[in-house]
């Protein structure tokens, strides 16, 4: 099955489109896709300051509210990246 | 009607202090309260020219009625409040975020524009990029809204 991440803040280091699909296993839920995005992140963006984004991060559902590390995804489910946040 | 809350893309237009002031006088207000946050040159010893801000549009819309709504209901239900604050690349010296309050008296009044401040920092989805005058550029750390149970 594959996702379509949508990408803010520090993220969009991982791409250069707003969206990045990622192919998971079956079945997959948010804790698998953190496992995911770890291996990415050590395999091709070591040196950007995101070593601690899959541990860091929540993930927001289509309905903008926070999913834990149990939701089982969908396939071509679309969910945002929230990585650790500071405006103001 | 009493509150306003929006992000500005700075792009298009700029956050006035001038429309805050206006939307929170009130004959019934004695006391207003204002909040300007504003891009600094400097930042951890490196010089700062800019700052891009990214957000998640949606949910930084819904977190900003609740914190406003929040906090009205803790403080002063009768105050009137403005909160915008700038998505897109804000220039040194311009203005990040502003919160005007109007309320009865002083004391509700600053306590609400601090409160806001302070829950925006740790509810809102925004993120800071600076751009340094090197040419080099870096995301700057934040707050994590994991659930804290999940956080091993």
């Amino acid at each position: 099955m594959e996702i379509q991440l949508k990408l803010y803040g520090s993220s969009k280091i991982l791409s250069n489109e707003e969206t990045l699909s990622i192919k998971l296993p079956n079945n997959s839920n948010i804790s698998k896709l953190r496992d995911i995005l770890k291996k990415i992140i050590s395999e091709k963006y070591s040196k950007s300051n995101l070593e601690n984004l899959s541990r860091t991060a929540a993930f927001f559902s289509e309905k903008n509210e926070v999913i834990n590390d149990s939701y089982k995804l969908r396939d071509q489910e679309f969910i945002s990246i929230i990585p650790p946040i500071g405006g103001g | 009607m009493s509150l306003h809350t929006a992000l500005v893309k700075i792009e298009k237009e700029k956050i006035s202090s001038e429309k805050a002031k206006k939307f929170i006088a009130s004959k019934e207000n004695g006391a207003e309260s204002i909040f300007v946050g504003k891009v600094r040159n400097k930042n951890d010893g490196r010089e700062v020219v800019a700052v891009t801000y990214d957000a998640h549009d949606q949910a930084v819309i819904k977190s900003f009625q609740s914190i406003c709504n929040n906090a009205k209901n803790k403080f002063d239900e009768n105050a009137k409040i403005f909160l915008e604050h700038a998505k897109g690349y804000v220039p040194v010296g311009e203005i990040s975020i502003l919160i005007a309050v109007g309320s009865g008296h002083r004391d509700e009044a600053f306590k609400i524009c601090r409160n806001i401040l302070e829950e925006v920092k740790h509810q809102s989805p925004i993120w800071k990029k600076e751009h340094y005058l090197d040419g080099k550029e870096e995301w700057l750390p934040g707050h994590s809204l994991r659930p804290k149970k999940e956080v091993k």
